[in-house]
């Protein structure tokens, strides 16, 4: 309990941890990882999962725009071997690493540090999500090693129904992996609402709760349709139920809806929690509180609930009726609304701010470039008679990956910045993350705008060979993709190099208010020795920073924590039953 | 709408976002395109002026507090919420508006049905006459009833910025009003291009190369954007513009049937290139979607049910007209029928020419 007492002098200081309470090294061996019911832990694990499932995706995209070097094609033997890459680009980024990078990984460890909670309120779910996290990314390996998969991420019958590659095998896996996301999603919908500390009504809850509290919304409601239709997919390709393929009377466009009522969601499980980080980002960097917190908040909500209503925008050249592609239309420019509001309330907390150029403010302003940029260009796509143009083109892969990479990918690597030293406890070179920040922007933006040219002149996506005239804008977009791995690539050697040199973390680096920043970095494995007192999220007011270590306090706690009830922390866990 | 702004960035656009516009829905889409682009601008521009400034301005040393710490402000939040929202309303009826012409096509248009295949299509003249290219008429409204034989594709021609998925099991529809006739090339640049495809390219035409027809046509490019496979990316073919029903008629009896002094081989050679088999069955013996023709004619095939059999006259016959009715081992029931589609002497010309190549390399069957 020494530690309580360091730094009183100034203000309010958790201090350092002590290595037996430390989450990390509180017990060994490989078992103690394995068997771990602890979310810190549970969440380091999903991130080393997903960050090897990017670096997978990443490589694959290298090669997808090395041979686009050429019109002929420039490195694959095959136009078969570029549309597997491709396809395996696109499943492995999309199931394995967007959908579970924020809230899995970060998350995980987050809500219930942000809740000053011990744990998630079921841990076991919470290791299982974990495990069929890994058995859904075997499932994937043994598609890639059997005879790879060619469908496109999106598995579209009649292709998918008489294609001979490993359509069974990889769909299995994104179902196994639907279940994990549903898992992890009760999980924070449980704990939110029922183990915030007192004080803490909605209205105080940090933004990126709300975020994860939309996006476990989401995906406890829409996953269990990308079940059923991937099952139905399969039961088409073995039995012929006759659903899906024309050939046994089933409709091709049915399964487009089943498809994109998932999917279209998921592009919100994918960005809400981007939205939190930022929310939190830009509010803590500036030092100001964030403008606007309900009608952020109120955003995520109505973002989750319009976004169920919207999955016909997938489908406006497959041949709908008239009228119900005209009211998708409609439907789809509502979306637009709260994204908007964000972008707005972010700009006015930087207005009047005390902002730190740290690397997670680069990157947090890298993003709100660039999703507003991703965000605009989905104006051209909602018009429908420009959506016919558009359609299917490149103007489309720009598009979303300005929304999906340039969002949350950039919100993922701002937000891994942001806690890495709660997560770690050591700093990073910030010289270092600043460089890594410049490189994937040029880059990316290098990667990306001219394929918004090549889309609005005609070029179709997915195309494993060109025409001669788009021959230049495609070198461009390449010659930027290898600079974003560079960038990327320094941003990786930039955070391992911490870990093994980096110098202890202060409790509070960047001047937080939310509650991570009241506990040691990293946390003790029970998080809180005393319930924290909660207090608004965003009032600086109280912080001071101290130089000496680089640290923010909080002079004057609201009650002084010797006043809170004092609760002797057991060994382990309550929930890990004593297993340490 | 828009009409005030498009024309004074007419030039700037054809050269940079849009490529050329060649029908009567270049206008509407176009100046949508445009409408949305300066939206994009009217709000990309300040957002980044004000990103940029306050980074600069508001950059303070650790530990300095905030100039404010104003927390919200409804009237204004409400304001920049609900103003946008006007903005939406015009671009969601301009779009629409513009989604609804390309609907219904006009009474007394032309109409051609179209078949995609994997990897190609195959227009229908009518009088069986059958090619891959598109060749229409100028300044005459023409409706395109599409039907896929195997997996979805979308048809996609960028100069008429028209767009529609064929899925198979059902019709789709699509039409357009082409409002420029393709022009033709001199007889010696043909001549020219021809000569050299012959020496340079096996008597290959590279119209993308020469960027005209073998018939010697600019054209549009017409492109299949949905994706369906190995050679989705070669399902491309060509879009002419013909500028009077004469000439348009002329190329027509060029290509139907076999002429008068031309043996059934050689024409089924051009069937062959013509009508899709070349996507999925070589000549040189390597496997593709199906067998290769080398050496076909003749041989002794093991079927998937276990039966064997001599490739004949009779078992060609059978595999154009119901190719799922016995399939060679290692290959899977995918080619469609073409039933209908080819006449008697059409499939005699196929099976003479499939008969020229009994006897070069055998390959893997």
């Amino acid at each position: 309990m020494s530690e309580h007492s360091v730094g009183r002098s100034r203000g309010f200081n958790p201090g350092a941890v002590s290595e037996s309470d430390n989450y990390l090294k509180n017990s060994k061996g490989v078992l103690s990882w394995v068997f771990t019911l602890d979310h810190k832990r549970i969440g380091v694990m999903y991130l080393i999962g997903i960050l090897t499932s990017f670096f997978i995706g990443g490589m694959m995209a290298m090669g997808i725009r090395a041979h686009l070097l050429t019109p002929t094609g420039a490195l694959f033997a095959s136009n078969d071997t570029y549309n597997q890459v491709f396809t395996l680009h696109g499943a492995i980024m999309v199931f394995l690493f967007i959908i579970p990078s924020i809230p899995a990984a970060l998350g995980n460890f987050l809500v219930p540090v942000m809740l000053g909670a011990k744990d998630v309120a079921f841990p076991r779910l919470n290791l299982s999500s974990f495990y069929l996290w890994v058995i859904g990314a075997l499932f994937f390996i043994g598609a890639l090693l059997g005879t790879g998969l060619d469908t496109g991420w999106t598995f579209y019958t009649p292709y998918s129904t008489t294609t001979d590659t490993s359509v069974i095998l990889a769909t299995l896996g994104a179902f196994v992996l639907g279940f994990s996301s549903i898992f992890t999603g009760l999980n924070f919908i449980v704990t939110i609402n029922t183990m915030r500390p007192p004080g803490m009504t909605w209205f105080k809850m940090p933004l990126f709760l709300w975020a994860t509290y939309s996006t476990s919304i989401i995906q406890v409601l829409a996953t269990p349709v990308l079940g059923i239709t991937l099952l139905l997919l399969i039961a088409e390709r073995t039995l012929h139920i006759g659903i899906f393929d024309p050939e046994f009377n089933g409709d091709p466009v049915t399964y487009q809806h089943f498809f994109w009522f998932y999917s279209h969601p998921a592009v919100y499980i994918m960005i809400l929690p981007a939205f939190g980080i930022i929310s939190e980002l830009i509010s803590v960097h500036s030092h100001k509180h964030i403008f606007g917190y309900r009608f952020i908040a109120y955003s995520s909500v109505a973002i989750a609930l319009l976004g169920f209503l919207v999955w016909g925008h997938h489908m406006f050249t497959s041949g709908m009726s008239s009228l119900t592609t005209i009211i998708f239309s409609a439907l789809t420019f509502t979306v637009s609304i709260p994204s908007a509001i964000k972008v707005f309330n972010w700009l006015a907390t930087l207005y009047k701010g005390s902002i730190s150029l740290t690397t997670p403010m680069c990157y947090a302003i890298s993003f709100l470039f660039l999703f507003t940029i991703g965000g605009l260009t989905g104006l051209f796509l909602g018009v429908l008679s420009v959506d016919l143009h558009l359609h299917d083109t490149y103007f489309i892969v720009a598009h979303f990956h300005y929304v999906m990479m340039g969002g949350t990918m950039i919100a993922f690597l701002g937000g891994l910045f942001h806690w890495w030293p709660k997560i770690t406890g050591k700093m990073f070179s910030e010289l270092g993350g600043r460089i890594s920040c410049l490189i994937v922007f040029i880059g990316f933006n290098m990667t990306f705008l001219p394929q918004f040219v090549l889309g609005s002149r005609g070029m179709p996506r997915r195309y494993a060979t060109y025409d001669p005239e788009f021959a230049f804008l495609h070198q461009l977009s390449s010659y930027g993709a290898f600079l974003l791995g560079i960038g990327l690539l320094v941003a990786g050697v930039v955070l391992v190099y911490s870990l093994f040199n980096g110098k202890q973390a202060p409790p509070n680096p960047w001047g937080g208010v939310t509650l991570e920043w009241q506990c040691t970095s990293p946390p003790p494995y029970y998080n809180y020795s005393r319930p924290p007192v909660v207090g608004d999220p965003y009032d600086f007011t109280g912080l001071g920073w101290n130089e000496g270590d680089d640290n923010y306090v909080f002079l004057n706690p609201i009650e002084s924590p010797d006043e809170a009830p004092v609760e002797s922390p057991s060994e382990v866990p309550a929930h890990a039953g004593g297993q340490s | 709408m828009m009409a005030s702004s498009s024309p004074l960035l007419a030039d700037y656009t054809d050269h940079f976002w849009l490529p050329v516009s060649a029908s009567t829905f270049g206008e509407q889409v176009d100046s949508a395109f445009m409408l949305v682009l300066w939206i994009c601008v009217f709000f990309m521009v300040p957002i980044t002026f004000a990103l940029v400034y306050f980074c600069i301005r508001f950059v303070k040393a650790k530990g300095q507090p905030a100039e404010s710490q104003v927390s919200h402000n409804t009237p204004l939040e409400i304001a920049w919420s609900v103003l946008p929202s006007f903005l939406l309303v015009w671009i969601f009826v301009k779009g629409a508006i513009g989604y609804i012409d390309q609907q219904n096509a006009p009474e007394g248009a032309d109409l051609l049905s179209v078949k995609a295949f994997k990897w190609g299509w195959t227009v229908d003249y009518g009088n069986g006459v059958f090619h891959p290219e598109l060749h229409i008429l100028n300044d005459q409204p023409t409706k395109l009833t599409m039907r896929s034989s195997d997996v979805i594709h979308s048809l996609f021609i960028p100069a008429f910025r028209v767009k529609r998925d064929i899925v198979p099991g059902r019709y789709n529809e699509i039409w357009f009003h082409p409002t420029q006739p393709s022009e033709r090339v001199s007889e010696e640049e043909l001549e020219a291009a021809l000569l050299d495809a012959k020496e340079n390219n096996d008597g290959v035409f590279d119209q993308e190369k020469y960027q005209f027809t073998v018939d010697g046509y600019r054209f549009h490019d017409l492109y299949c954007t949905e994706y369906c496979g190995r050679d989705h990316s070669a399902m491309q073919t060509v879009v002419v513009v013909h500028d009077s029903r004469e000439s348009l008629e002329a190329w027509i009896k060029k290509y139907s049937g076999r002429g008068e002094d031309e043996s059934p081989a050689e024409y089924g050679q051009k069937l062959y290139e013509r009508r899709g088999c070349a996507s999925c069955h070589s000549l040189d013996g390597s496997k593709r979607v199906g067998p290769s023709f080398a050496g076909g004619y003749g041989s002794n095939r093991e079927f998937t049910d276990g039966s064997t059999g001599i490739v004949d006259e009779n078992y060609i016959r059978e595999s154009i007209l119901e190719p799922k009715a016995l399939i060679v081992s290692g290959y899977n029931p995918v080619m469609p029928s073409y039933k209908g589609q080819l006449s008697d002497d059409d499939i005699d010309s196929l099976i003479a020419f499939l008969r020229t190549l009994a006897d070069e390399g055998g390959g893997e069957n």
